[in-house]
């Protein structure tokens, strides 16, 4: 155990990395598992503050006193031209993809 | 005349003493000169249109745009391979803004990839280098936005600040660096990082241009539903620099020699003397001054915090970029190994180690220590200052730990208080969405130093004034870098 947590292993490391659908060569989760040296003692130092669990965690700046419910209607469109103008291939107003299904 | 002002240069442009077509053949023309040196541009607008139509603050102004804001049918990279022939059809709303005021965009600038960083290296057509010292980098993550103005190239640009990304490069360049109070300026078609830390906002070369390029940026957007209602603010024309009777803080142990016994140097102890005349300035244009202490361990959880929020927000956030609907199709027989091969390729080295600090942070075993107590520092932080800003107008203090660094400087221990209070505590801006700028202070071996402040949540005139005021008396308004003049 490491500063409360488990140990980070390069297996862990790689194992959040495929989670998030890529990988890193072994030279690079070799660095990663440096890193993460400073990374557990920063995550440490959240813990000196005293009486820290009883604070709320705070996700926003500040509270938003203007957020309003949209209508449920259409707003915005893409037009099949614009949708069109950034793809590696298409035929005619079509967009073409990889077979992935048998 | 390209490095005058935009006030400047409004004026020249009014009295037809230059056309709007003058200055942006000679903003592009330097765009080039400089591009190889420094590497301010992803890409230079060579067709630049001008908006003969418009009549504002900033018609006929060339400007520069940090390459993660989209651009219709300019390529928007976000300086990443994954986005790297990615033409957005459709505008930012700070781009649309710009276009209607009549401002020029002559290119898109280089940034840190995807805007995760802060050393303005990583973006994936090279390192930028700092207009003062080649030799040195300019800071990032808005790297490209700061060197250009800082070189003379526009009188301003558009950059996005999550942890101090247009703060800290302005420091390192001499100009003015300004992020407005989170919702002042929409974030529509930013490519987001961190959605909860994210700031638009703009490098200048004076407190008030600053002011102007704000007027022409801020506003109200249904299409960011974080947005701020209007308000009949005109910063061009309220801005003052007679700031009597109002109250500053800073924080007592930032300012402290002491806090950095381990790592002091002859460089540290300059800023610091530095920081003490800036007081001293202060106190003389009317103002008081009050050291304010902060627990120290709150101090040092700032920097942690911000990696921890940031991280955890940024791996969510660009989870579009797959190859599918972003990005160069990977290979692979299923949709997942087509995915998976598109963001093993796509992404830097520095990118995934980001993003797996991300993922390690949010995994279920993990989140009450780290993501959780993050933010629970975030509120400590923001609650301290929000209480503070009942009494003071804002706060001040330098906006860096040291000078630009060199390329190959020595490695930075990264759990000492230099590294992890005054070289981060900007991201305070951040947490709590305060409006906070950078202005030029002075030098430190013949490299600029900065002043920051930051002040209460809509209170963004207020922090204009009082860097407006101190820029009055101090002789680096409308600066560029001595290497290029």
């Amino acid at each position: 155990m490491l500063g409360g947590i488990a140990m980070i292993t390069k297996e862990k490391l790689k194992n959040y990395a495929n989670k998030l659908m890529f990988d890193m060569n072994d030279d690079e989760y070799e660095t990663l598992l440096k890193e993460f040296d400073v990374i557990s003692k920063y995550m440490d130092l959240f813990g000196e503050i005293e009486n820290i669990e009883s604070v709320e965690p705070m996700t926003f700046p500040f509270e938003l006193d203007s957020i309003e419910l949209r209508n449920d209607s259409d707003s915005r469109n893409i037009e099949i031209e614009d949708a069109l103008s950034n793809t590696g291939s298409k035929k005619g107003r079509e967009i073409r993809v990889p077979k992935v299904v048998d | 005349m390209i490095e005058k002002t935009i006030e400047e240069l409004r004026k020249d442009l009014d009295s037809k003493k230059i056309t709007s077509s003058e200055l942006v053949k000679e903003s592009i023309e330097l765009a080039y000169k400089y591009q190889n040196d420094y590497n301010s541009f992803v890409t230079i607008c060579d067709d630049a249109a001008i908006n003969e139509e418009s009549k504002g603050a900033l018609s006929g102004i060339p400007c520069a745009i940090k390459d993660n804001m989209s651009t219709k049918g300019i390529l928007t990279t976000a300086s990443s391979n994954i986005l790297k022939n990615y033409v957005p059809f459709f505008d930012a709303t700070v781009v649309e803004k710009l276009k209607k005021a009549g401002a020029v965009n002559i290119g898109k600038t280089v940034l840190d990839e995807l805007a995760m960083g802060g050393t303005g290296t990583t973006g994936h057509t090279g390192p930028t280098r700092n207009p003062w010292d080649k030799e040195r980098l300019i800071g990032g993550s808005s790297c490209g936005s700061a060197a250009a103005v800082a070189l003379g190239i526009v009188p301003f640009s558009i950059g996005s600040d999550t942890g101090d990304s247009i703060r800290k490069p302005a420091a390192y360049g001499g100009i003015v660096g300004y992020k407005p109070t989170y919702g002042l300026v929409s974030r529509f078609g930013l490519f987001p990082f961190a959605c909860s830390l994210d700031h638009v906002g703009c490098f200048t070369r004076s407190v008030k241009d600053a002011a102007i390029v704000m007027d022409g940026i801020k506003g109200n957007d249904k299409r960011d539903m974080t947005s701020l209602p209007d308000t009949n603010v005109n910063f061009e024309n309220e801005i003052t620099n007679d700031i009597k009777g109002k109250k500053l803080f800073y924080i007592k142990e930032i300012a402290d020699r002491k806090t950095y016994e381990d790592d002091y140097d002859e460089e540290l102890e300059q800023i610091i003397t530095n920081f003490e005349k800036v007081i001293e300035d202060y106190k003389k244009l009317g103002a008081t001054v009050e050291p304010i202490s902060f627990d120290m361990k709150v101090l040092d959880a700032i920097y942690p915090a911000y990696l921890t929020i940031s991280c955890a927000e940024a791996t969510s956030n660009n989870s579009n970029l797959t190859g599918i609907i972003f990005g160069p199709r990977g290979e692979g027989e299923s949709i997942e190994k087509i995915m998976f091969d598109a963001r093993t390729k796509g992404f830097s080295e520095l990118i995934k180690r980001r993003f797996v600090t991300g993922s390690y942070i949010l995994q279920k075993e993990n989140q009450e220590r780290c993501f959780l107590n993050a933010q629970r520092v975030r509120r400590i932080v923001v609650d301290k200052m929000t209480q503070l800003y009942k009494t003071y107008d804002g706060m001040i203090g330098p906006a860096a730990g040291s000078i630009a660094p060199k390329f190959k400087s020595e490695n930075v221990d990264k759990l000492s208080k230099r590294n992890l209070i005054l070289e981060n505590y900007l991201a305070i801006g951040n947490f709590g969405g305060f409006p906070s700028i950078t202005l030029p202070c002075g030098f430190v071996n013949k490299m600029p130093i900065g002043l920051n402040i930051t002040g209460a949540v809509r209170k963004d005139l207020e922090v204009l004034n009082i860097a407006y005021a101190l820029e009055s008396i101090y002789p680096y308004k409308g600066q560029i870098a001595k290497e290029v003049k």
